[in-house]
């Protein structure tokens, strides 16, 4: 059961951090904290919840909150690579999608040994449709990787209380043999 | 009649002069001052606490005394030696430095009775404070602890607010440390930063300083836990790094030579190291340990150098 996330960093190169340069201010400077668009606009789910919330997941809903998030950033940040006019950063982008698309398997393949349904792979991403203003483009690609980020830091703590809760119910099942 | 009353405090320790056909009441901090037989005022006799700068010209007013009055002022009970100027009611000490820092008193000549008492501090306004963030009871919340580089020498205060998506967060002090201040996470995986901003106040002025950073950033706590180790001896530092083991041995460490051991863990997957732990001193020993005889009663064993194994202090620190 190993499930990489594949690290924002490639090549000692942050995607994000190039990207963000590429953006150019407001985006790329330091202390931009820009307010979160609303949920119509921006349809990339948010990786924030409750303690309690998280902690109560079930194992079933956890992977396919994981699921959902990282079809919709697949999509975004395929949208994003093919809106970007610079090749170095349009390969940096497409490289990164294809770890995304890996996890996006990985996750895909568990949920099904485990038995729980999945999004149909040929499905795709519902609700992502790319904006065409090229400022309202530039805040979506700042959010897409912001959240992006978020994803993957959660998505550590996902797998490995999820880990945790499958091993003890292997051991429990075990004991039952 | 001359009543003494005597208080840990600096407000009560005075002499009064006192005429027996008059009651007097205290309360407090206050004594109703005879000033005549016909009228009574209320003065607090506590003395008053004035902050100064360092280095500037400060000027202490003889109560409320007119601007002809005569008086005369001492420091701690002594004559005042400093380079002043006295104008009245008011004495002027030029570029003030810690050595000024007392109780002035001034009596009103002639009849020499004490007007006012002031205790002067000299110090400084503060600078910005320095601020740092983590995490040890993650997910639950962070803490923040802050100090002064530079003393300021004098009371200071600190305020602090944290924001997190442009919302204030209830902020705890703690109850130990009076540096630190506690903040609960309103929720995981955030994409918004959370800004910790520390003010530092006193009487001279007031300085503050802001950190943000990401809910990713600030360390955690975790089952799956890398342990590094660093040996020093002498000036070197031998580096070690360890897996998820909790126990280790040195091997090759010089006999009778002094080493100073200390540990730092990190999460497996995410977060950054800890800070390093409290050294623990050890120094292999340079012959082998005699064995413990059954005669021998007493817990200590001559000519032994029994030191803990580096196993056992291992073990203690984690």
């Amino acid at each position: 059961n190993h499930i990489q996330n594949k690290s924002f960093c490639v090549h000692n190169v942050c995607v994000c951090t190039v990207y963000l340069s590429y953006l150019g201010p407001p985006f790329s400077d330091p202390g931009f904290s820009p307010p979160r668009p609303n949920s119509s606009s921006l349809s990339v789910p948010s990786a924030a919840t409750r303690v309690d919330l998280w902690r109560g997941l079930e194992n079933g809903a956890r992977l396919a909150q994981n699921q959902r998030a990282y079809s919709v950033l697949l999509c975004a940040v395929r949208e994003l690579a093919r809106s970007t006019l610079c090749p170095y950063l349009q390969s940096s982008l497409m490289h990164f999608c294809s770890g995304l698309s890996g996890l996006l398997g990985s996750i895909s393949g568990l949920m099904n040994a485990l038995g729980y349904t999945s999004l149909p792979p040929s499905t795709p991403a519902q609700g992502y449709a790319p904006l065409l203003s090229s400022q309202f483009q530039n805040m979506e690609g700042f959010w897409v990787l912001r959240e992006l980020q978020s994803w993957l830091w959660r998505s550590a703590k996902d797998f490995t209380r999820l880990k945790k809760r499958l091993q003890r119910l292997a051991t429990t099942v075990h004991g039952l043999n | 009649m001359l009543l003494l009353i005597k208080s840990p405090t600096l407000c009560f320790s005075l002499s009064l002069p006192l005429p027996l056909s008059s009651g007097f009441y205290w309360y407090f901090g206050y004594i109703i001052n005879l000033q005549n037989f016909l009228s009574w005022t209320i003065m607090s006799y506590c003395a008053r606490i004035q902050y100064e700068k360092i280095g500037s010209d400060v000027t202490m007013q003889c109560g409320s005394l007119d601007n002809d009055a005569s008086v005369t002022w001492k420091v701690n009970g002594t004559d005042v030696k400093a380079r002043r100027r006295e104008e009245g009611p008011r004495l002027i000490l030029m570029e003030v430095n810690m050595s000024s820092n007392g109780l002035y008193s001034c009596f009103q000549n002639p009849d020499g009775q004490r007007r006012d008492q002031i205790n002067l501090r000299v110090g400084l306004p503060p600078k910005e404070p320095q601020v740092t963030c983590r995490s040890n009871t993650y997910p639950k919340g962070f803490y923040c602890s802050w100090h002064l580089q530079h003393p300021t020498y004098i009371p200071t205060d600190f305020e602090v607010d944290v924001q997190h998506n442009q919302r204030p967060l209830e902020v705890t002090r703690d109850e130990v440390h009076k540096n630190r201040c506690h903040v609960k996470f309103p929720e995981l995986f955030t994409s918004f930063p959370y800004r910790v901003n520390v003010t530092a106040v006193n009487s001279l002025g007031r300085a503050s300083s802001a950190i943000s950073f990401e809910e990713s950033s600030i360390g955690t706590k975790s089952n799956q836990i890398l342990r590094g180790l660093c040996l020093k001896q002498d000036q070197n530092n031998f580096p070690v790094e360890l897996s998820d083991s909790t126990s280790h041995t040195i091997t090759d460490a010089y006999a009778g030579k002094e080493y100073i051991i200390q540990l730092a863990a990190k999460d497996m997957e995410i977060g950054t190291w800890s800070d390093w732990s409290v050294a623990v001193h050890a120094t292999p020993w340079m012959e082998e340990p005699k064995p413990i005889t059954s005669t021998t009663e007493s817990d200590i064993i001559p000519g032994m150098h029994e030191l803990p194994t580096v196993r056992t202090l291992l073990s203690y620190s984690l």
